[in-house]
């Protein structure tokens, strides 16, 4: 446990030590800035504002996102032959690839909180729905937590960080898009079935209109569960080669 | 302090490893002696715990590397071939991180100690990537010792640096002796010899000699050897001189000279240039011949041949 804790300080250092954390905050909130900007002029003449805005936003973002944030994270120690010394640590590897999963989601977890301020502006010139904000926030974050996760279990499998990026982009489009096949398939049972699988069915009809469905927290649970379990195996895959 | 028993490591159809046993006791330095591929690293990151051996054991400080992978790598200090540096980590930090990581009781104190033997302080606060490579060595000994452990395993530190910076770190790891056991592996027979107690040298994944270096040097380096290039004659005429030398036990062409060897202890240079002021040649060149890794290489596989 106490290695996990040194593990996220080293992940956050590096997070915040890295010019490139500081771009990806400044693109992303230029980009969420204007989406809001947007919604707050059609909300003056066309529509109410829609509390579900960012994270509506982020969660097709964060199909290029994620992948940039946990690109490094392991494929740089295998590269640069610091994992050498962390596999030789007393530390399990358990706790290497959560400390770096925890690192990962905590920064995030900053970039979302970077748009608080948008929210605080609705508040103050309308009157959002703040149950429906809260519910898409933390929807998109534990989204967020998936996609991060997806992105280290690929960057557990190579030391060439673009293979990683790029592998976790495909699998995360494909995950995000793999609903449009459900949308041509004649049979509504499994079409629910396709929905149910992608990440758009467990953030789009609940956490974004806002409602919280246990089901769609265990999916999102479940996922980053399943893709650490498979980046701890990789990483101790390194042991019996 | 450190058991090997019959390792063996394979690679699909490549033997690295092919049933190695040796030994270090408490407080000795032991060097892994060998070519590029001979199997030094592999054999090290086995002990280190960073992959298993096929075959056989190996124990550290009586813990087995695989089933106490835990406790071994508590007691390990390990400094791989290339120094694994985080470059946007303070000198300090770096050191802090591997502390802590490794369970130290008191980091700020043990970080302090090892910064100051390795003539970091001054540097504490530096990034670690604006360090020379030279310091980046002294970097990694700092983790490696910073929980001192009782065994320090060190993967060539001597490498890539220069001069000046290979006889610090030899004097380093000389430092170490008594209170560490150490394994110190290198492709430098003179730099074994000068900070080794005892010798383990590898070839092709086998150990083909192991032992102090007194008597390894003695069982590699049957006799010594001169070069001498002298003119005035002609070459068959020089050689034939040459072999009737007394104590010359061998005469080999070489270069545009010979190479005389003799029986040790013995120094032929007073008889050479005897032959000189008699026969009236002349001197152009004449030096001590050091036996190079790959001459012992040649002797120890063709004595295994024979």
């Amino acid at each position: 446990m106490r290695a996990i804790g040194f593990i996220v300080r080293r992940e956050l250092g590096q997070y915040f030590a890295s010019p490139l954390a500081y771009v990806i905050a400044a693109a992303f909130l230029i980009l969420t800035g204007i989406q809001f900007n947007n919604d707050l002029a059609l909300s003056i003449t066309k529509r109410p504002v829609n509390p579900a805005l960012i994270p509506d936003l982020l969660a097709q973002m964060l199909i290029l996102l994620a992948p940039l944030l946990t690109m490094r994270l392991l494929a740089e120690e295998s590269r640069e032959g610091t994992i050498e010394l962390l596999l030789t640590a007393p530390i399990s590897d358990t706790s290497i690839v959560i400390g770096k999963f925890l690192g990962a989601w905590i920064y995030y977890t900053f970039l979302l909180l970077l748009t608080l301020p948008y929210q605080f502006i609705l508040v103050n010139i309308s009157s959002p729905d703040i149950s429906h904000t809260f519910a898409a926030y933390l929807g998109i974050w534990l989204y967020g937590g998936a996609t991060l996760a997806v992105g280290l279990m690929f960057s557990a499998m190579t030391e060439n960080q673009i293979v990683a990026a790029f592998l976790s982009m495909i699998t995360l489009m494909t995950l995000y898009l793999g609903e449009s096949v459900g949308q041509i398939v004649a049979n509504t049972d499994l079409a629910a079935f396709i929905f149910n699988l992608v990440l758009r069915g467990h953030y789009a009809p609940s956490f974004a209109v806002g409602v919280v469905r246990a089901e769609d927290i265990i999916y999102f649970v479940g996922m980053m569960t399943i893709m650490l379990f498979i980046a701890i195996r990789l990483l101790e895959s390194r042991r019996w080669r | 302090m450190i058991e090997v028993k019959q390792l063996v490591k394979r690679y699909g159809p490549v033997t690295a490893l092919d049933q190695i046993s040796f030994e270090a006791k408490s407080g000795e330095i032991v060097g892994l002696l060998g070519a590029n591929g001979a199997g030094k690293t592999t054999t090290m990151r086995i002990l280190t715990g960073f992959m298993p051996p096929t075959e056989g054991t190996a124990r550290i400080a009586g813990f087995d590397v695989m089933t106490d992978s835990m406790e071994v790598r508590r007691r390990v200090g390990y400094l791989p071939e290339r120094v694994p540096v985080y470059l946007d980590m303070t000198v300090e930090g770096y050191v802090k991180f591997w502390a802590n990581l490794r369970g130290v009781k008191h980091p700020k104190d043990s970080v302090t100690r090892v910064l100051q033997r390795f003539d970091l302080l001054d540097r504490r606060y530096k990034l670690v990537r604006s360090l020379s490579k030279g310091l980046r060595q002294r970097l990694g000994l700092a983790q490696a010792l910073v929980h001192d452990p009782p065994v320090i395993i060190l993967d060539e530190p001597t490498i890539g640096i220069d001069a000046e910076q290979v006889i610090e770190v030899r004097n380093i790891v000389r430092s170490l002796r008594e209170q560490h056991t150490v394994l110190f592996s290198s492709h430098i027979l003179t730099e074994v010899e000068q900070v080794c107690d005892r010798v383990v040298i590898l070839h092709q994944g086998r150990v083909i000699a192991s032992g102090t270096t007194d008597i390894l040097s003695k069982q590699i380096q049957p006799g010594t050897h001169l070069y001498v290039a002298l003119q005035g004659k002609n070459k068959g005429e020089i050689r034939a001189l040459l072999e009737k030398l007394p104590g010359v036990t061998n005469v080999r062409e070489h270069e545009a000279g010979f190479i005389l060897s003799s029986a040790p202890n013995i120094d032929l240079r007073a008889a050479v240039t005897d032959l000189i002021a008699t026969q009236r040649l002349s001197l152009m060149e004449m030096r001590p011949m050091e036996t190079t890794l790959e001459d012992i290489f040649l002797n120890l596989v063709g004595k295994g041949k024979r």
